[in-house]
């Protein structure tokens, strides 16, 4: 009896260690979604700096090649495109890599799908044609879906959908981000503030981007301007 | 002793066999004729299995696909008129609705390098989204499709057997689907027979290719009868349908008014014929050809002057397209609406 008591103890004792040690070891990425400042609510209006006003609907992209830079100029990557989803949680949070005591220089990726994996056919897990991000009547992924209405869209139901996307030149519209950071960190907080995007569009005039073209490219680089390190 | 390792050896041989016929596939493969280009599609990516092909013929011939369950693949792309749909000049789907095209032929697709008419698409695997969330044609999306599947023990059971897994995606959706498409293959027409010197053309088939060799086969390249490229043919446009073609991908201005180059197979059973279905029999066709040409800026320049083709030559023409003609294909059961249902 005391022998198996000692067993589990022994076996308890073991895995939280492990465990423990796993999860401080682990760099994450948060991904905070924000309006000036504030944590994004689909319930609340905002008012943008063109003075419209705003309630978002739904709010989708891709982070892609996800790239940590440590002073001692090494460098993880992670391949993987992973579906960040405002509406699931979840998605916001990634496990990148293991810890690594050096400082981070700079953090790189990419806010879309490139051409390799848009010619590839039928992908699996978060590239899945299923997850509403790849259009069909032109083949390739969506990479920023920001879909919401205001009273300045004289549209039905006053909405305004952005479907953001294209890898064929000269409209590849994924972008690639560099931002500094220079600490020791385990957890990254990648902020996106979705009143840069707004302040610069006219949605009386722009409020229907769904095919690739030189205003998905306008809005691609626009929305490149809205991430920021906290 | 002996017979315990006995015992141990022979009990795990027995799982072995086990666990291998649960993830037990039957590989199949496409037919590919002597001197015909290497396919386009990588099998490597979607290895056929039989079990795969039954999977994707099921789903072919099921409304399961559209938001009503009304409407299939099968719906538009009939096996007997070369897998598309006749004596609509545009093809129309859920409650009735009606498309801005003709629906294409689906004919060795392994060696297609586009899909869709403007060639919007760039892959097999993805080409069935566009008719399932069209909202003319199946009106439905893939997550909701897997969703029905999912929820089916009949399609759980198929995966699994397709597969190997109980889970549905939209990825093995699709790839299920390519499965039954790449399969199928029109090799056996009497122009291919005549090319394998198992049979010959009649007199007026031979004038017939001699003329097609003359004025078409710059696009309608041999064996496939497509140069898998895009052309502007010379039709003027619909003014109700204004569809710009191929420029509506590329934005280019280049690409104006430029369409699919379809393949000539089975050529006698899929009319209508062009994007928008405008002519009904291949007279009006070679008609076109021969004295209708419309000229404008993106004119392919193998039709700047017209073909003049007497009458004769326009009946012999006509003769050779009809060689064209794979009954072996339109009649294939394999390809059928799986009466079976439980194979």
């Amino acid at each position: 009896m005391k022998k198996s008591f000692y067993l589990v103890y022994f076996l308890l004792a073991t895995s939280f260690t492990l465990f423990g040690q796993i999860e401080s070891d682990s760099l994450s990425l948060k991904i905070n979604t924000k309006w000036n400042g504030k944590n994004l609510n689909f319930n609340s209006s905002y008012i943008s700096k063109q003075k419209d006003t705003i309630k978002i609907t739904q709010l989708k992209f891709y982070i892609s090649d996800f790239q940590v830079k440590y002073d001692d100029n090494t460098i993880f990557l992670d391949k993987n495109s992973h579906l960040i989803d405002f509406e699931k949680t979840n998605t916001s949070f990634l496990n990148i890599t293991k810890h690594y005591k050096n400082k981070i220089k700079s953090i790189n990726f990419c806010i879309g799908i490139d051409s390799l994996a848009s010619v590839s056919g039928a992908l699996s897990g978060d590239l899945d044609p299923s997850n509403g991000m790849y259009w069909a009547w032109q083949s390739g992924y969506i990479n920023l879906k920001i879909e919401g209405n205001s009273s300045s869209c004289k549209t039905r139901k006053n909405s305004f959908n952005f479907h953001i996307g294209g890898y064929l030149k000269p409209y590849n519209a994924m972008q690639k981000i560099e931002i500094p950071v220079n600490k020791i960190q385990n957890q990254i907080n990648l902020t996106l503030d979705l009143e840069q995007f707004f302040s610069e569009i006219n949605l009386k005039e722009i409020n229907s981007v769904m095919i690739p073209g030189n205003k998905a490219m306008e809005l691609a680089n626009l929305s490149s301007k809205m991430f920021y390190i906290e | 002793m002996r017979k315990i390792v006995l015992i141990v050896v022979f009990g795990f041989l027995t799982f072995g066999l086990i666990s291998f016929s649960k993830s037990y596939f039957t590989p199949i493969y496409i037919e590919i004729p002597e001197n015909w280009p290497k396919p386009i599609y990588d099998f490597k990516k979607n290895p056929l299995t039989e079990e795969g092909f039954q999977l994707g013929r099921q789903l072919f011939y099921d409304p399961i696909l559209s938001k009503d369950n009304t409407i299939s693949c099968a719906s538009c792309h009939l096996q007997a008129t070369g897998f598309t749909h006749v004596d609509h000049e545009l093809s129309h789907g859920i409650e009735g609705k009606i498309g801005t095209r003709n629906s294409l032929t689906l004919q060795n697709l392994a060696w297609n390098k586009h899909f869709m008419w403007d060639g919007g698409v760039n892959h097999l695997d993805v080409q069935a989204l566009a008719p399932i969330t069209s909202e003319v044609e199946m009106n439905e999306t893939l997550e909701n499709v897997v969703r029905k599947l999912q929820n089916s023990e009949k399609y759980v059971g198929q995966f699994e057997k397709a597969f190997g897994t109980k889970k549905i995606t939209g990825q093995l959706t699709l790839k299920a689907i390519s499965q039954f498409l790449v399969s199928l293959t029109t090799t056996n027409s009497k122009y291919d027979k005549v090319k394998r010197n198992e049979e010959k053309f009649t007199e007026m088939e031979q004038k017939g290719y001699a003329l097609f060799q003359k004025h078409c086969i710059s696009c309608h390249t041999e064996p496939l009868l497509t140069n898998n490229e895009f052309r502007n043919n010379g039709l003027l446009m619909d003014v109700d349908l204004k569809d710009l073609g191929r420029m509506k991908i590329t934005q280019n201005s280049k690409d104006s008014l430029l369409f699919k180059v379809p393949t000539l197979r089975n050529i006698e059973f899929t009319y209508p014929y062009m994007h928008d279905g405008r002519f009904k029999t291949l007279t009006e066709v070679i008609k076109h050809y021969n004295s209708g040409i419309h000229k404008s800026k993106t004119l392919s320049k193998e039709l700047q002057k017209p073909m003049n083709l007497s009458d004769n030559e326009r009946t012999e023409l006509v003769a050779f397209l009809k060689t064209l003609t794979d009954k072996t294909f339109l009649f294939n059961t394999r390809y059928a609406y799986p009466k079976e249902n439980n194979f």
